[in-house]
């Protein structure tokens, strides 16, 4: 841009445009209307996303302690002492993959099978979609405590009912015995997450045009087949997507862990999470925390590379 | 793709059983296996909600017995009036419903014009930044939250509504904004240009014409904001700290410290906290499923 150069005779012969067109240009141009739109949410979203990844993946080259505020320059011996001394470290990692996986399976299969169910519409069909689709916006912290007084050795329901039907000899401290602990987790996390594969479930089986199940049953195909060939196909995608996102969220879980267990007991459940801020806050080594938060990060950079290199999600679709 | 010749072994299996009824009552057996099923779903799934409604009015003698009651022998209102006179549940309640209103303004606000500007505008760089707020909206609480307690504490945000309100908004941004330009998507552009042809400003058509046709997006970010801000443990844990900031849930979890758990007072504080979620999930229902198809990543 700049003024206009009068060596250029095409341009000296041009009428000098006014401040007011020149400012109305700009106002037209796309570039400059994305961008400045765009400025104060990025600005934004820079101060609260991207300054407090960069900064956990920054501090955890430092030996930052919680009482100091001084942060001292230790390169990649935060890193060193998880993979090679700590000991626990790997202990954590399997443990988050278990009750990643555990979880994610459950909630998958268990999604699918409701999202079925409910997808045909019948009498009671909104009470009954809003009773099934109420975990999910359950806080965390009710499904944690609601659990817990379920899974009471003494007095919850669950030990309760299964003496009366005779299903247990002796009450089960769920939460409170190591071998229990994880799969009582699974159990809770799952009755919550599962509503988001319903909805990803039913919000895909809706868009499944009607034609094609007509033109299948005209064609003389039976349930099983129209499900087999129609529905199966049309879910795989949003599937392998669930699968993906789920298993990142539940692999970095933190909330439903520490309010029913802590960790506990005595470290059954300590998956990567909850041992990152265990490092933090009882250990006070807030470098070391960042250490393993970034190794939690790395999940998330593969989890994305598949993502878009599977799916084209920010494709955009135009309706014109 | 014929369908007639090859039956599913259940479908074989049905069939024999049923060969001999006439069709009406095999329509009405399928009828019934289908209600039964949407049973069972509900039950499944409304256990621990009906157990939680239960147990909050519930005496304490009831609730400590050794026996289940299915249906509370003696209903009592005493939990939830000694939520408001035993604990600091109003206070919770207080912040966390400004926790949530900041929340969800800061998202609706932003998430409405980001969405609009990446799909009315082009511009280099579109591609990369829709993928980084994907990227983001991967992003679980906690790797957040950890690195926002320490800068946080250095810009004396610990403790603080704009703090919290921040770190809530960081969340549910990336999300919201993906909702938005999805939504967006579906509004078509033409309404807008006959709106510049009657001589209707860029802004004034966006006010007139675009956003009200995106209403529905706006009311299904409004509702993720809130929940994701009403719902969240993990920042408010560790970046609300003061006894007299802490919203519902990590007050709630104060209350299980405590020596002696009353569980009839958690219970119906549950009940409390789930309330806003039963009341959008009920009357909203639609403009949920509809963000969820149309910004569902599906």
């Amino acid at each position: 841009m700049g003024e206009a150069t009068p060596t250029s005779g095409v341009e000296a012969s041009v009428e000098e445009p006014s401040i007011r067109d020149r400012i109305g240009d700009l106002l037209e141009n796309e570039t400059v209307l994305g961008y400045g739109s765009l400025s104060p949410v990025m600005l934004l979203f820079l101060f609260i996303a991207v300054f407090p990844i960069v900064w956990a993946l920054a501090g955890s080259f430092f030996a930052i302690n919680a009482f100091n505020p001084v942060w001292e320059w230790t390169g990649l011996s935060n890193y060193e002492h998880l993979f090679f001394e700590d000991g626990f470290y790997w202990t954590a990692v399997v443990k988050s993959v278990i009750f990643g996986f555990g979880s994610v399976a459950v909630q998958v299969i268990l999604g699918i099978i409701f999202a079925l169910i409910l997808q045909r519409s019948f009498r009671g069909n909104a009470l009954a979609r809003a009773v099934v689709l109420l975990p999910y916006l359950v806080p965390v912290i009710v499904v944690g405590l609601v659990f817990q007084w379920m899974m009471n050795p003494n007095y919850g329901v669950i030990n309760l009912l299964g003496i009366r039907f005779g299903i247990i000899n002796e009450a089960i401290n769920f939460l409170g015995n190591q071998d229990i602990a994880m799969y009582a987790l699974i159990v809770a996390a799952s009755w919550k997450w599962s509503i988001f594969v319903v909805m990803m479930s039913l919000a895909r089986l809706e868009a499944i045009p009607s034609g094609y199940y007509d033109a299948a049953r005209v064609n003389g195909a039976n349930a099983w087949q129209r499900f087999r060939d129609i529905t199966l196909p049309n879910l795989k995608g949003m599937i392998v997507l669930v699968v993906l996102l789920r298993g990142i969220w539940m692999f970095n879980k933190f909330d439903i862990i520490w309010i029913m267990t802590r960790g506990g007991p005595s470290q059954a459940t300590t998956t990567l999470p909850v041992y990152a801020y265990r490092v933090a806050f009882n250990q006070w080594q807030l470098g070391e925390s960042l250490a393993i938060a970034s190794t939690l990060f790395l999940t998330l950079v593969v989890g994305a590379a598949i993502y878009f290199g599977k799916f084209n999600p920010e494709q955009e679709v135009r309706v014109e | 793709m014929s369908y007639s010749t090859s039956k599913s072994p259940i479908e074989r299996i049905i069939d024999y059983y049923v060969r001999n009824v006439p069709h009406a009552t095999q329509r009405r057996l399928s009828t019934w296996v289908f209600r039964f099923l949407v049973g069972a779903t509900v039950i499944v799934i409304g256990f621990p909600t009906y157990v939680m409604l239960k147990s909050s009015i519930q005496p304490e003698l009831e609730l400590f017995s050794n026996t289940f009651l299915f249906v509370p022998r003696n209903p009592t209102l005493e939990n939830f009036a000694g939520l408001f006179t035993e604990t600091a549940f109003a206070r919770f309640y207080l912040n966390s419903i400004i926790a949530a209103l900041g929340t969800m303004v800061i998202s609706v606000v932003s998430a409405t014009l980001a969405g609009y500007s990446l799909t009315r505008f082009t511009f280099p760089g579109k591609k990369r930044l829709a993928q980084s707020v994907l990227f983001s909206y991967m992003f679980p609480p906690l790797l957040l939250a950890l690195p926002m307690f320490m800068i946080w504490r250095d810009l004396n945000l610990l403790n603080s509504y704009p703090g919290i309100i921040l770190a809530h908004s960081a969340h549910a941004l990336p999300f919201d904004i993906w909702l938005m330009w999805k939504f967006f998507q579906t509004v078509p552009i033409s309404y807008e240009e006959s709106a510049w042809i009657y001589g209707a400003s860029r802004l004034r058509a966006m006010r007139d014409v675009a956003i009200p046709m995106a209403l529905p997006g706006i009311i299904a970010v409004s509702i993720f904001s809130f929940a994701i801000s009403w719902s969240d443990f993990t920042f408010a844990n560790l970046l609300l700290t003061q006894e007299s900031m802490k919203t519902l849930p990590i007050g709630m979890l104060g209350f299980i410290e405590q020596q002696a758990v009353n569980w009839g007072l958690i219970m119906s504080a549950s009940v409390m906290m789930a309330l806003p979620a039963f009341l959008l999930v009920y009357f909203l229902q639609s403009y949920l499923l509809r963000g969820f198809s149309v910004g569902g990543l599906g």
